[in-house]
């Protein structure tokens, strides 16, 4: 078996609202291996960030986590207490998010957003040790160390996310959550970023789960790839099978709708239907409303993951041989 | 960073700076000293200057507030109409204290005009020094000499027929030039001297309105200041709080403070302090828990706001505490707006002051306060436009000048507003 960091267990995580429970993250369970980039995909609202920050216990009210267990490198998360979680979050689990723009504190000098992780986590640490440390920081990121001393709204996009970046490492970090870092970056400093973060995962043995909705991203990252539907894990595998053959209907929906400069505008293919409606979702497998290959099984019940090709599991009848027996 | 070549757009407003005149830069100075300071330094000069007198009133006023140091309603400018001693240039006279001669010596002659009270001045002048010399062996008995116009006794002074003359002041200094050999001497009621002294007038009980707009700024500002910091101090915790927990703490909360907030201003001042009797610390408590819910509504507001800006969520990520959240990342940019409000509201409590005490309200009837000082002139205000004219200027001058420095400060200091 491989080297798990992070195990995540049967994870149901539910937003309060008014009408009733949003079930945004469905019993999902997912595994991330020690050194690789996991890719999380999927739509807007199916819950791959509410999956991110429930893995740092950052569920705030009126969201919770309902049941689930989170192994983090042989400790159970779920058990810590909130003042553990906080030497937690940013000491062995760091998060980059999707708006470099907003995610720096405006009245804070870069520097100090720096020496303050690291005195937060390190308090023995001098002042101007965490300066020294920060300096060597962002410069292995490639940003001169005259920068820290500006203000997060004098620095470019592409600076900003790699401040993220170095807030995320500034302590021995296991794994880094990326929440969509390059979805506010042009598609040059994207490139870069992309690279820096390969780099960065061999330098420093990071484990990264890249939480995007961008399909190419995490072609080009990421060691495997899992895709979440409304709020439920469909397909996991090694990047290359599951985008050279994928198994779910909406693995393969997804895929198909990737912009292709090869591709006539009207070849595009436009998935039926929209996204459920979490408050309400359908019977079965939550996909079966829009799904072209429906069979009378899936408005029942719902599929569960399991392998069905090596390395790549996928949750979906059509790949069952255990449930037409057993459903 | 390196000086940055000005955008288009600055130019654009550096042009129109060049164009318009002084009131219209004033009023468009909010767009504009973002990125320029001058406006900034003329307003701090102006805070400056008003704290420096608030501090050393003393220097700068010749007069004490509450002294009579002159004739009633002299208009700014104006010499005070004193009756001064004239003599010879070559005598010795000055003062009426020349004229005192040892007890059975001649008494000196003084000529005075007829039907003009300097007779009655001098008269009573004299028999007051005359009881203070008793039993020294001087006498103060001058002999006084009628004439019938003022040109008949200066020239009665020019040939020696009198010792020394009393005359009205403003009247002998247009005639002065015809008499060259006759100096003027003392006023004879003594402390005023007839060289102009009051540039801003006196008011209805000869005190010097200059002096007491000097000592007036101290009790505004002393106002001012006090109350806004009282209210800062209390509300500005009071917000954070309320808007950070959040629940039951901040409905309670603010419940109270709309509720303090939803009364007239002027009206719960006027009725805390006809609760709490007239003094200098009652219109300060007064005036602060006006302003307390005008800091706790803003920064509660902005606290909510900030709140859910992705840097806390990220300062949540890096393991920061709820304290640190609060301190580091709510606190600092909350405290921008709190700054703006700050300057506005010493202004406005000062307005408020001045507005108790011209009602009556809240300071002892005798202190030096422009509020009262408008509230006495306001009746005169057809003979002597001074008395509510120089009160009401320093008003606005303060109001002005603190409003201006404010606001331009926090734009220059405030890096998210000035990329805008």
């Amino acid at each position: 078996m491989e080297d798990v960091l992070y195990s995540v267990r049967g994870l149901n995580v539910r937003y309060a609202t008014r009408s009733g429970d949003v079930h945004a993250v469905d019993d999902v369970s997912l595994d991330i291996r020690r050194g690789e980039i996991l890719g999380l995909v999927g739509e807007s609202g199916c819950g791959k960030s509410t999956f991110g920050k429930a893995i740092m216990r950052m569920i705030r009210t009126p969201g919770r986590i309902d049941s689930g267990e989170l192994w983090f490198d042989g400790a159970d998360l779920m058990t810590y207490s909130e003042k553990q979680m906080q030497s937690v979050r940013g000491g062995a689990i760091g998060m980059v998010f999707q708006d470099p723009m907003t995610s720096l504190n405006p009245v804070q000098r870069v520097v100090e957003h720096l020496t303050e992780t690291i005195r937060t986590h390190e308090p023995k640490v001098s002042e101007l040790a965490a300066i020294a440390r920060a300096e060597e920081l962002v410069e292995k990121l490639g940003i001169r160390r005259e920068r820290l001393d500006d203000y997060p709204h004098q620095l470019s996009g592409g600076m900003r996310q790699r401040v993220m970046i170095s807030l995320a490492l500034a302590l021995r970090t296991k794994l880094v959550i990326a929440d969509e870092p390059t979805t506010s970056l042009d598609v040059i400093v994207e490139a870069k970023f992309l690279d820096l973060l390969r780099e960065l995962r061999d330098e420093f043995d990071l484990t990264i789960l890249m939480i995007t909705h961008n399909i190419g991203v995490v072609a080009e990252v990421a060691d495997r790839v899992a895709v979440m539907y409304a709020g439920r894990m469909v397909e996991i595998g090694d990047v290359y099978g599951v985008f050279a053959r994928p198994k779910h209907p909406y693995t393969v929906g997804l895929l198909n709708s990737v912009p292709n400069i090869d591709l006539a505008a009207h070849d595009l293919y436009k998935m039926e239907g929209t996204p459920p409606n979490l408050l309400s979702p359908p019977s079965g497998c939550p996909f079966h409303p829009r799904c072209p290959r429906v069979m009378d099984v899936c408005a029942v019940e719902i599929p569960v993951l399991q392998e069905v090709v090596p390395g790549q599991a996928t949750a979906c009848w059509l790949y069952d041989q255990v449930g037409v027996t057993g459903g | 960073m390196a000086l940055q070549t000005p955008t288009s757009h600055e130019q654009e407003w550096r042009e129109d700076l060049q164009r318009v005149g002084f009131v219209r830069k004033l009023l468009a100075g909010r767009r504009w000293y973002g990125t320029d300071w001058w406006l900034v330094a003329i307003s701090a000069v102006m805070v400056l200057g008003f704290i420096i007198l608030a501090l050393f009133p003393s220097l700068f006023a010749p007069y004490s507030p509450d002294a009579q140091a002159g004739p009633r309603f002299l208009a700014p400018g104006a010499s005070p109409d004193v009756p001064v001693l004239v003599s010879l240039a070559s005598s010795s006279i000055s003062g009426l204290s020349d004229l005192e001669v040892p007890a059975g010596d001649p008494r000196p002659s003084v000529g005075v005009v007829r039907g003009v009270p300097t007779a009655q001045a001098l008269n009573d002048q004299a028999q007051a020094l005359n009881d203070e010399l008793s039993g020294t062996g001087m006498e103060l008995r001058p002999r006084i000499a009628r004439f019938d116009t003022l040109e008949e006794t200066l020239q009665a002074v020019a040939d020696g027929t009198v010792l020394a003359a009393v005359v009205q002041s403003t009247e002998y200094e247009q005639v002065a030039g015809d008499y060259p050999t006759v100096a003027e001497g003392e006023s004879i009621t003594g402390g005023v001297s007839s060289e102009g002294g009051f540039i801003l007038g006196t008011n209805q009980i000869g005190q010097d309105v200059f002096s007491r707009l000097i000592w007036g700024t101290r009790i505004a500002l002393l106002i001012g200041f006090s109350a806004s910091i009282i209210a800062l101090v209390l509300g500005v915790p009071l917000g954070l709080l309320a808007g950070f927990r959040g629940g039951k703490l901040d409905r309670i909360l603010s419940v109270v403070m709309d509720s303090l907030y939803a009364f007239p201003g002027l009206i719960l001042a006027i009725s805390i302090t006809a609760v709490l009797g007239p003094s200098v610390l009652n219109v300060i408590v007064a005036i602060a828990v006006l302003y307390i819910p005008t800091y706790y509504r803003i920064v509660r507001g902005q606290t909510l706001s900030v709140k859910e800006e992705l840097y806390i969520e990220a300062a949540k990520s890096i393991g920061a505490r709820s304290s640190e959240i609060l301190r580091k990342y709510i606190y600092p940019n909350v405290i921008p707006s709190v700054a703006i409000i700050f300057s506005v509201n010493v202004a406005d409590a000062i307005l408020t002051g001045a507005g108790l005490s011209f009602l009556g309200l809240g300071l002892p009837p005798d202190t030096a306060d422009w509020g009262i000082d408008l509230a006495r002139g306001q009746g005169f205000i057809q003979t002597a436009w001074w008395l509510i004219t120089f009160p009401g200027l320093a008003i606005m001058l303060v109001v002005l000048a603190f409003t201006m420095m404010g606001e331009g400060l926090m734009e220059i200091f405030n890096p998210k507003l000035r990329q805008q």
